[in-house]
């Protein structure tokens, strides 16, 4: 199999059990799963046990994989569904999946988060715009995660998901907001 | 949704008209309190997409590759159907073909050995394959996915851990490769990019700690007769 081989015939190959192919397809989309998952669960064993488990859930679904849809919307939609997952089993106490409905979720906890030196220090920048986003209700942080870090349009994130663009819309927004006031952007300046 | 949010919303995801933007652009410049929350917002994007990816684990390639589970693959059912047992009904005719054909497998056996003739063998490991033949060394290629890359080299026990010595080929994009002889052996190596970032092989099918709180990357080459029977 040709390493330069696009994702369609190395999906074909593997579904014919060309487990050198599949390995090819890991290798390929391995940044964007780690990525997701690590954005999803934190920087946490969890999070490259959950990437494993998305490939491996993959490997034993390519034979109802549709080949007229894209590999990697595949697979965000299984890396998804697995961080889903092990969310519930790790906290059902302090994650809920439905805190996107919920406006009381815009006052989740963010005292531990003032420190302005933030502002200077790229990588403290990034550190606190990474606890930020992993405070995020779940819902909220999904939408943020697939739009803003891996770039993803409202189409494919609602195939992804399975919820409508218009409601994805409102959900990153929320993320949005939420993130600024954490971060202190906004000074309570956004209602 | 209030309508003022839903057009911030609009305007960040560039869902805006002409004619809307320009309307807003005006309200920006009227309303303090609202550009400066589109400026947090414009700038919690910028900071978003400058967020580093997490790297990828060592080796998770050849780790999700254990964890497939070996009875759903095709080589499984295969060998499956080879050793399942199978009850067999002797007659005098199915047992002189039986006699024959181990009269010709003798034969063969001794005249393949008599000749020696040298064949393509594949190493072990999952980036390795043999290209070539000889009685020894074994042609072994390596190939790495750097597509950011500028040079890829790779440094390990056979070169002495001189990576300036063993230099990478581009052949398509992304995709970086060279081809060793080698004696069989065990060999620990890594790769090197851009002359700085030292990096384990991500197909490799084993690591090992090389003591300073690192992992590389092992290739076992077999000799060639014994991967030879391995292959029969």
């Amino acid at each position: 199999m040709r390493i330069d081989a696009d994702d369609a015939e190395l999906v074909r190959a593997s579904q014919n059990g060309d487990r050198e192919a599949f390995g090819l397809l890991v290798s390929r989309h391995a940044p964007s799963i780690v990525s997701l998952t690590t954005r999803m669960l934190g920087p946490t064993a969890d999070a490259e046990d959950v990437a494993q488990e998305t490939f491996v859930a993959a490997f034993k679904g390519l034979s109802r994989f549709q080949s007229d849809s894209k590999f990697s919307t595949w697979l965000y939609r299984i890396a998804v569904n697995k961080c889903t997952d092990s969310l519930r089993a790790r906290r059902p106490q302090d994650v809920s999946l439905d805190a996107a409905d919920d406006e009381s979720a815009a006052v989740w906890e963010t005292a531990d988060e003032e420190t302005p030196e933030w502002k200077i220090e790229q990588a403290q920048l990034a550190w606190e715009l990474d606890k930020g986003i992993q405070a995020l209700p779940h819902l909220y942080r999904e939408s943020f995660v697939l739009r803003h870090i891996e770039g993803l349009g409202y189409d494919e994130m609602s195939t992804i998901l399975g919820v409508h663009r218009d409601t994805l819309k409102m959900r990153v927004y929320k993320a949005r907001t939420l993130l600024c006031q954490s971060l202190g952007h906004l000074d309570g300046a956004v209602r | 949704m209030t309508a003022s949010e839903l057009l911030v919303q609009r305007f960040l995801d560039q869902e805006l008209s002409a004619e809307e933007r320009v309307r807003f652009v005006v309200q920006l410049g009227r309303d303090e309190t609202l550009r400066q929350r589109v400026i947090a917002l414009e700038q919690l994007l910028l900071d978003a997409t400058r967020l580093p990816r997490p790297a990828v684990p060592d080796a998770f390639v050849a780790r999700v590759m254990d964890r497939i589970e070996p009875d759903s693959s095709l080589w499984r059912k295969v060998a499956d159907a080879l050793w399942a047992p199978r009850e067999i009904t002797w007659n005098l005719a199915t047992a002189g073909a039986a006699a024959c054909m181990a009269v010709l497998a003798v034969w063969g056996i001794l005249a393949g050995v008599s000749s020696q003739a040298p064949g393509p063998v594949p190493a072990t490991g999952t980036t390795a394959a043999a290209v070539a033949t000889a009685p020894s060394p074994v042609l072994v290629r390596l190939v790495v996915l750097q597509p950011g890359a500028k040079t890829v080299q790779v440094a390990g026990d056979f070169n002495g851990w001189n990576p300036a010595s063993t230099s990478l080929e581009q052949i398509s994009s992304g995709a970086w490769t060279v081809t060793l002889p080698l004696e069989p052996g065990r060999y620990e190596y890594m790769f090197v990019i851009d002359g700085q970032r030292w990096i384990v092989d991500p197909f490799a099918a084993e690591l090992n700690d090389d003591g300073f709180g690192s992992r590389n990357a092992v290739l076992e080459v077999r000799p060639l007769s014994e991967t030879r029977k391995a292959t029969l």
